[in-house]
């Protein structure tokens, strides 16, 4: 088991790519790379989930750190994701209504901030 | 463990270390019997978030704790239901409510975020310790399709009145 990770950018946006399996083995280095692309200036950021076969509790937690550490700058953080099993998991937390969710990059991308 | 028709037999028996990069594993294992038992897709998923979710909450105890007693695992069945009992050795856990597990987020405690996410995937959780020392955890889900428990609105962040109490 592994996380993978590739961020590019697209224009003002950092889209942070996501694959694997995310659990409280895997968080942190999820978690240092959110903190990295804050401290490199990248303050809006893109998280995409559909290659993430599992999201757990701390992965959750991560994702909310990443979105603090964003709007301490002015930024935004959002999210791609179509698959139903790890929506289910926003849904139940309520984190639906903390996260823009976006059906693919380019949504996000062209999605209005906040 | 309770069943509907009494104490049944684990079908399999886990036991591992406190590891966190073990999780991943007791998924996979978990997966494979509750297909094999007949768990539909989305139970199987919810299953596997439940345990994973249980088991790190032991993990961390443990861990916190300085102590390498395996964490055990029962997979079930029942006539109509899965079910999974997890046992761990881990004292009471000295992260005092409502502090962050890891000093990450600030709102979200995430051991409590954890149990509450379990609560909400899964039938019957109940919680207890152990006489000796240590927890036991355990919960079911219905099998066949569409049976999946999911709130029909709200979330963990409202607790449902069904919420356990914690493993404490």
């Amino acid at each position: 088991m592994d996380l993978d990770l590739n961020v590019r950018k697209e224009g003002d946006h950092s889209v942070l790519e996501v694959a694997g399996e995310i659990d409280v083995y895997t968080a942190p280095k999820l978690r240092e790379q959110l903190i990295e692309l804050v401290s490199d200036g990248s303050y809006d950021i893109v998280v995409d989930l559909e290659k993430v076969d599992f999201l757990d509790s701390t992965g959750l937690g991560v994702l909310v750190g990443g979105l603090k550490r964003v709007r301490n700058h002015d930024g935004s953080l959002q999210l791609v994701c179509t698959q139903e099993k790890i929506l289910k998991i926003f849904r139940i937390t309520g984190l639906t209504k903390v996260f823009p969710i976006h059906s693919s990059v380019g949504d996000a991308i062209s999605a209005p901030t906040e | 463990m309770d069943a509907d028709a009494g104490p049944a037999p684990a079908i399999v028996r886990l036991a591992f270390p406190p590891e966190p990069r073990l999780l991943g594993t007791i998924r996979l294992v978990v997966g494979i019997v509750a297909r094999k038992a007949g768990m539909d897709e989305e139970g199987i998923e919810d299953l596997k978030v439940a345990v994973s979710e249980t088991c790190a909450v032991a993990v961390g105890d443990l861990n916190r704790a300085g102590r390498l007693d395996p964490i055990e695992i029962d997979l079930v069945e029942s006539a109509d239901r899965f079910g999974i009992e997890v046992r761990d050795r881990a004292p009471a856990p000295a992260v005092a409510p409502g502090d962050p597990a890891d000093g990450e987020i600030g709102e979200i405690d995430d051991r409590e975020f954890g149990l509450a996410l379990v609560g909400a995937l899964v039938d019957d959780l109940k919680a207890s310790t152990l006489q000796d020392g240590g927890n036991r955890t355990s919960f079911w889900l219905r099998r066949g399709p569409g049976t999946s428990p999911e709130p029909a609105q709200g979330s963990v962040l409202d607790p449902p009145e069904t919420l356990p109490p914690p493993l404490t």
